[in-house]
Parts: structure tokens; sequence; C-alpha cells
């Protein structure tokens, strides 16, 4: 028996046995191009997934450079600097924990067209900067990977388009469920909200988990130059209660 | 020979060639669920791994403060019914359970026209009677006494049927009660008096430009399997119709109706209380022979008089129908998930099927945007009713209210081109820009007509009166889905019957009289005339004229024969106010008017847009090293309503890409391997 006819009968057990009567070459030319046939799919499909997978990574990554460009023009004066012409969003400030080395540009509309290319300000919330409450949404196995490894007491700056700069220290962080959207309540301290899924290592998305991070206003730097004006007053507790996670929680 | 073994070998090709495809399947198989326990694993060892409990605050707090347990709120309501007025006293009791001090917040609704002329404050056997003030000096009064620890309370009107009390000072293990007290007309429609009590604020969809959002939009407390709702309400009413009554029935509420004699009842709820998430309705109707055709209520105070004239137009010969173009418009926002679109859906095919040949109708439905079924309405024949009855059974409800959108593509101004033109509005009316909505519709009404139709278990009455007032219809409320069909009735007969319009009012020169409202809305079939006025001689007669399907209608009060009643004063004020307000809609100067309605609120003690009521306890209670923490009484979700359709989710924080990867690494991974053992055994 030759080594293809071998590698026929090691196959054909998982198929009725082959009869003798007839050559034996074909099924196994046949095997073989199946095989081949078979291998050419798994390439395909790997290859798809595989270049799927990277080319969130990769546009999530490259947009932030694009991105960086229009952050620019809008410190220049622009209001709605499209980082490519076609785009459907813009940056609306920008974003950075110097003790982790994170930058990140912050895009209007907290949706999936955005935030693909960026932590998306949800519509509705105080922009980033600003009095109130914002709440930003971002992907944690892109944008916002850095959550996990963000402890208490934190600084995060962010930078509006009038080029002035507000701090923000971490207060705590807290995992929810998907339907706790009070958590975009105006009311209380000026304050940053961060949202993005939970688990950080699950593989699929679409869970009913989010991990929510509360930064509060520390101190408004002026400028551009950085300069530190009056510091404010620490939150009291009272403004703490104010703050719709505890309304939550006095529900019995 | 030849032939059979070339037939022979295709037969085994063929039969090679499925084996391969069950080899190539069962090899998939191996392969995904090999994958789908690779991701399982990993998905289960990262939540076994990372997974807290939800709502566990994973970085302390850097200010930790003592453990919350905040005052609970619950209400009790007693009403006093006589004859087409009702009196309540809605009694508050805010009691704090913990240790702290606190100050209570609580947005709650009450009906658009009640009239609020009492609040009081009583801690154990103490009694603050409240002042009224303009608003933001109460406010101020308020701010001062919570500063200097006093126990005090504040009630402000945000809508006409949104209120906010709040109560500073609350001590530990305490209990405070505010008790208010309105009055208000009873709505007398189709043979039936009704007394609606909301008893909460459903949440409301703020579209761009609602400056006092916060204000009206309390924490909805999310439905969850281990919570009982909160908030519990008891109800009293003491009825006396002043005529023989037939029947009394509450459509959503079990009750327990004690007869007190022909013309009297006590109705309690029959389980004690109930949860503050839907509207409480109260129905009874005379016996046929004693239904009321007219009553003419007065009060006297000092040398003026104060009256309330109910009349009743004599019923209309049925006229030819004249053909119709019928735009119906279905809210499919978010609130109305649940019971509420089932029964919009409903009470929509009934009106449909209901639709003559001739007839000409279209429909829009919205909710973040609007869509009209066609571009432009059609003849009503069976072919096209089926498919409009179709497409609304096949709609959903999600997203936004943009309420706007949906009245430009329904009103359009102009006129119907021969038609009767009406439109028929569903809705929860659960937004928070009423007063947009109001001048859109008196700027795009033109000749046609609005009826709304309030759905679900806590519509915004506000919105639903006075969006009719403005659209010249009426409006009606379907609360549940046996109702339907019976309201439906209702209204096609007030749209198919004809109007009794330009109803014009001549009181006696000597009376002096100053009635409201100042436009007079038209009446449909079963409506009466309600007009509160304010004299000084109660001699000679008044005439009521107007025109009925091209006939003209007369009908004579003699004011002297009235019979007393208290609190027609300030039934007349607070109709006035109404007035006065909606006059700044028609161009009216707002500094002026708010000058006139202070002016008027403050004789008659009654709260509006820009009078609040303040009670101050006189000596303070709080000492002055201790904290006072604010409560915001978080509200239930109106019965029948889904929480996730109304609030929506928080974004989603997650890409597909490392199962993309994950699943390619494996797949190369598995041709590589393939390959190589090809080239292996080659």
């Amino acid at each position: 028996m030759t080594r293809e006819h071998e590698l026929c009968l090691g196959v054909e057990c998982a198929w009725p046995g082959a009869r003798r009567d007839v050559p034996v070459r074909a099924p196994c030319a046949g095997l073989g191009r199946m095989r081949l046939l078979l291998v050419a799919l798994l390439l395909t499909l790997g290859g798809w997934q595989f270049a799927h997978g990277a080319w969130i990574q990769a546009k999530a990554w490259l947009a932030q450079v694009l991105i960086a460009q229009a952050w620019q023009r809008t410190l220049a004066g622009e209001p709605h600097a499209r980082p490519w012409p076609w785009a459907d969003t813009w940056p609306v400030a920008r974003m950075s924990v110097p003790s982790l080395g994170i930058e990140r540009y912050v895009l209007e509309g907290a949706d999936g067209a955005a935030m693909a290319f960026g932590p998306g300000h949800l519509r509705g919330t105080a922009l980033p900067g600003r009095q109130g409450n914002s709440v930003v949404g971002g992907h944690r196995d892109t944008h916002l990977a850095f959550l996990r490894d963000l402890p208490a007491g934190a600084e995060i700056v962010v930078e509006t388009r009038d080029g002035k700069r507000l701090s923000y220290a971490v207060r705590y962080a807290q995992v929810l469920d998907r339907r706790e959207v009070w958590i975009a309540k105006q009311e209380g301290p000026t304050r940053l909200t961060l949202v993005t899924c939970f688990p950080f290592d699950a593989l699929r998305a679409g869970g009913p988990q989010r991990y929510v991070v509360w930064a509060y206003a520390t101190n408004e730097l002026k400028d551009r130059g950085g300069e530190r004006a009056d510091r404010r007053q620490p939150s009291s507790l009272a403004s703490i209660r104010r703050s719709p996670a505890s309304a939550e929680r006095q529900a019995p | 020979m030849k032939n059979l073994e070339r037939k022979s070998l295709r037969g085994r090709i063929a039969l090679d060639l499925i084996g391969y495809v069950f080899l190539a399947a069962a090899l998939g198989i191996v392969t995904a669920v090999a994958l789908a326990s690779v991701a399982l694993l990993f998905a289960s060892q990262a939540e076994a791994a990372e997974a807290p409990p939800q709502g566990t605050l994973l970085l302390r707090p850097r200010a930790a403060g003592e453990p919350l347990s905040a005052p609970l709120l619950s209400t009790a309501v007693a009403f006093h019914v006589s004859g087409m007025v009702a009196r309540a006293r809605v009694v508050q009791t805010f009691s704090n359970p913990g240790a702290g001090w606190y100050e209570g917040v609580y947005v709650f609704p009450l009906p658009e026209k009640a009239a609020v002329d009492h609040l009081r404050l009583r801690v154990g056997e103490r009694t603050v009677e409240g002042e009224i003030e303009e608003r933001t000096a109460a406010q101020r009064t308020y701010a001062a006494a919570r500063a200097q620890g006093k126990r005090s309370a504040l009630l402000d009107q945000e809508r006409p049927n949104i209120f906010t009390a709040r109560v500073a000072n609350i001590g530990p293990r305490e209990t405070i009660v505010v008790e208010l007290e309105y009055q208000e007309t009873l709505r007398y429609r189709d043979g039936r008096f009704s007394l609606r009590f909301p008893m909460v604020v459903g949440p409301r969809y703020i579209p761009h430009g609602v400056v006092d959002a916060a204000r009206i939009t309390p924490v909805v407390l999310r439905p969850r399997e281990d919570r009982v709702p909160i908030n519990p309400v008891s109800i009293r009413v003491e009825l006396d119709a002043g005529m023989p009554l037939a029947e009394v029935s509450s459509p959503y509420h079990r009750v327990d109706v004690k007869a007190l004699g022909e013309t009297r009842r006590e109705i309690t709820l029959a389980d004690g209380s109930t949860p503050a998430n839907r509207d409480f309705v109260l129905r009874w109707a005379p016996r046929a022979e004693a239904a009321p055709q007219l009553a003419w209520f007065t009060e006297k105070k000092g040398d003026r008089y104060s009256a309330l004239l109910m009349l009743m137009p004599t019923a209309a010969a049925a006229a030819a129908r004249l053909p119709r173009e019928v735009i119906f418009v279905l809210d499919t926002s978010g609130s109305m998930a649940g019971t509420s679109i089932r029964q919009a859906r409903e009470a929509l095919a009934l009106a449909l099927e209901r639709l003559a040949p001739e007839d000409r109708f279209n429909i829009v439905e919205f909710n973040s945007s609007a869509h009209a079924l066609f571009p432009a309405a059609r003849e009503a024949s069976p072919t096209q009713v089926a498919r409009a009855i179709a497409w609304v059974r096949s709609l959903e409800a999600r997203g936004g209210t943009e309420m706007a959108a949906a009245l430009h593509l329904a009103l359009r101004g102009g006129d119907a081109g021969g038609r009767v033109r009406q439109v028929v509005f569903l809705t929860d009316g659960a937004v928070g820009n009423e007063e947009q909505l109001f001048r859109l519709i008196k700027a795009r009404l033109g000749d046609s007509r609005l009826f709304t139709v309030g759905i679900g278990s806590a519509p915004n009455g506000h919105f639903m009166r006075k969006a009719a007032g403005l659209g010249r219809g009426t409006f009606t409320y379907i609360g549940r889905i046996d109702e339907v069909g019976e309201k439906m009735a209702a209204l096609f007969a007030k749209l198919e019957a004809p109007v009794l319009k330009g109803i014009t009012l001549r009181w006696p020169e000597a009376a002096r009289a100053e009635a409201w409202p100042a436009r007079i809305p038209d009446l449909y079939a079963g409506e009466p005339l309600v007009i509160s006025a304010a004299l000084e001689r109660l001699d000679g007669e008044l005439r009521v004229n107007g025109v009925r399907g091209g006939h003209v209608w007369q009908a004579r009060v003699p004011l002297s024969a009235g019979q007393g009643s208290a609190g027609m004063g300030t039934l007349w004020a607070r109709a006035k106010v109404a007035s006065l307000i909606d006059s700044v809609r028609e161009g009216a100067s707002p500094d002026q008017v708010r000058e006139q309605v202070i002016a008027l609120a403050m004789a008659h003690r009654l709260v509006t847009r820009y009078t609040s009521f303040v009670a101050v306890e006189r000596t303070p209670a709080r000492p002055a090293g201790a904290q006072l923490g604010l409560a915001e009484i978080p509200t239930n979700l109106p019965a029948g309503w889904e929480y996730d359709k109304v609030f929506g989710e928080l974004p989603q924080g997650a890409t597909d890409s490392r199962f993309a990867l994950l699943t390619g690494l494996l797949c190369l991974l598995l041709a590589a391997a393939m390959l190589a053992w090809r080239r292996g055994s080659a």
C-alpha cells in the first residue's frame, strides 16, 4: 500500500469503509482537495476575523492621531472640527491622566459610531470641563482600558475647547447594571463620570454590567499655561448626598 | 461494463462528497465548541476573579459618611365632595428613621386645576400655618430658616400639575407632617361626574430648551423583584352628590363604598393604602331623571359675590354627517412601552374601523423622530384601512418624545378643503416642554381641531387639557385596556355630533360681572359650560347664546336663584390665574401678568407659578454643629411602564475586537496545523 492509501484509510474511519472494487485514488485525491479547501476556508475565516479585530484596535488608535489635529483646529476656534471630512462627530475635550501617561480626545456622542474612534461624551450631560456632571463612555478594550488601573485620588486633567483646564480627582468606582442611568443626573458637584463595560477581561461585547468611575473637580487651572487658580472647597458631605448615587441608595 | 463502472464511480464520488461535507461540518462544530469553551473559560474566570456583587463600592469614597437611611414618605388624602366641587386635604408624613438631620424634597402631582390655598406644618402637637409669599421671597425665607436649624416647609408650583414640597430639619427618628388643601371643580361629562387624583409624576422626556428640567424629574426607583413600591397613599372620599346616585365606581383601585342615604357615600381603598404609582379616579352617575342641567352656586364675601355656573346644553338633533379628514397621531416613545402602547394601538385600530369610506385619513407615529404612514391623507377604503391597522399593530414603543416634530406633520395651518379636519392625538404627555408645544399648536392649528387621548396610568393632565383647549377639541383618558371600547365610542360621538360654538355670555349691567375663562371653549356633545364669576349684585338674568349646526341655541339663568356654597371665590381666582397665564401666549406682557397673578394669589392665598407657601417654626431645632443631609424622595415608576424603555441604557463600552482576534488566531493556527500535518504525512 502506498502511503497515500494509508492516509485514506486513516480518514475512512470517519466514513463508510472504501469498497475494494474501485480504485481508491479517486476519493484520496478528493480528500486532499477537500482538505485544501478546508485549510483555505480556515485561512480566510481566520484572516477575516483577525483583520476585523485588528482593524477595530488600529482604527481606535489611528483615529486619536487624526483627532489630535482636529483638536488643534478646535483650539484655534473652529466649533465642530471634524477629524476627517465624512466624520459625524468632533472632539469636545482632551482628557489626560498624567500619572498613567494617558491622553485621550473625547468625541461628541456616546454612541457606537463615535466610540469607535474615541471616548464619547453623552449628549445632554455637561461638556467635560464645564460645570455639572460630564458623562463620558468608552470601550474597555481600547480608549478606556486604563480605567482598570486608575487608583482613587488619581488626577484627571481636562482641557476644554477654549483652552481652559480643569482638574478632577478620582473619588470612587462602582460596578453597576447598564440600566442605572441616574448616574447621568446633573445635580451636585462638578464631576466627570467615566463609563465602560465590565468585566474588563470578557471576550464579547454586550454584557449587562458597567464599570463607572467618579472623579470630582478639584481646582481650576487657568489658561493653557496651567497657572493654578484658588482652590475650591472640597465637596462637603451634603453635596455627596446630592449625588444621584446616594439618591438611589436611599431606596429600601 | 465500462458504463457500469463509470456509473458506480460517479456514485462513489457523490458519496465521497457527502462524506466530506459531513466531515467539514463535524470539524466546524468541534472548532466552534472548542472556541466557545475557551471563550467561556476566559469569561467565567474573569467574572469569578473580578465581579463583585453589583452596586458595591470598589474604591472607598475619600470622605466616607455615615450610612444613609433617608426619610420616608407616606400620604393620606381626604376628599369632601359637595355637588360640583371637591375639597381635598393632602397629608404628607415625612419620617426619618435614621440618626442624622435631613431636608426632604418631594416632587408630586396634583390635579391641573387644583387651587391650593392652605399649607400647615405639623410637628407633634404643634402646628404652624403657612404664609403665601412671592416665589423667590418664599424660597429665601425657607433657606434662611433651614440654615438656622428651624423646622420649615416650602411648597412651590412647577407646572399647574407638578408641585415640590421641601421640609427642612427633620430630626433623628422624628416625624414631620405637611398638610395642604386644595379645591377644584369636578368634571361632568356624558352624565357622569369624575374625581381624578394623580399620584406620581411620570418620568418626563426633556427636549432641548427646558430650563427647569431638574425640578420636574424626581429620581425614579428602578423596579426590582426584591423591592416593593414606595410612598403609600391612603384615600377617603366623603361624597355628597346633592342628587340621588345611580352608581359609584373606581376603575383603577379596589374601593369599599358605604352608602349613607340616597345622595351620600363614603369611599375608602379596599386595601387600606396603595403605592403612589397611578392616578386614582372615582366616578359617579346621578339617576337619569336627576341628571343636573343647571347649577348656580354663589358665595358672599364682603359686598361681592363669587359664583360658579354649570350649564348642560340640551342634546342636539343628529346632523348630516360631513366628510372628514382625520389625522391620528400616535406616541411611540419609550414611556408608552408596556400597557400604554397596547391601549393606544387598540384605540387607534377601533378608530380606523369607524372611518367611513368617504373620509380621508393618515397616521403619524413619533418617538425620537416622526413618520407619517402616507405622504398625504388617503381615502379610507377597506384596503387602506386594513393596511393601516396592520401597520399600527406592528409599532413598538422606544426612544424619545419629540412631540413638536409630530405636531409639525399633523398640523399644517390653513383650511381642510371643505372637510372637517380632526387630529386625534394619543399620548401620555410625558414631556417637559408643554409651553413650547402649546405655542406650536396655537400657531399651526388653522381650521383643524385637536383631540387629546391621555393614555396609561399617569397621563400628564395639564398637557391633555390645555392642548385640547388650544386645539378647540376635547380630551379623554384611557387608563386600562378594557376601557378602550367605551372611551373611544364616547370620543366618536363627540367627533361626529355638531359642536356648540361661538358661545357668548350677556350679564345684566348692574351685576358688574367678571367671568372666567375669558374665551369660552366650544362644547362637544355631553359637555357642560362651566364658568366662574365675580359679581356685585345677584339680580336679573344671564343670557347664554351659541350656535350649533346652523341653529341658534339660547339659555337663561336667573342670578338670584343661586345655592350658597363655600370656596367659590377661590375657584374664581384660580380660573382667573389660568386665564392670565394663558394671555401671555396671546401676547400679553409677561411682567404685567406676573404682577397681576401675584396680587390675585396673595389676596386669595393661592399657590401659583409666581407664589409659594412657606411655613417656619419659631425656634431652631437642629443643634449648631449637626450637619443637614439632603434627601430627595424617590418616586415609583408609573404602573405598567417599562423602566428600560423609558431611561435607556448606559453606553456600551466594549467591542468584539478581542473575540475577533482570538477566533481569528485560532482559525489561522488550525489551518497551519492542518497544512503541517499534510506536509508531514506527504
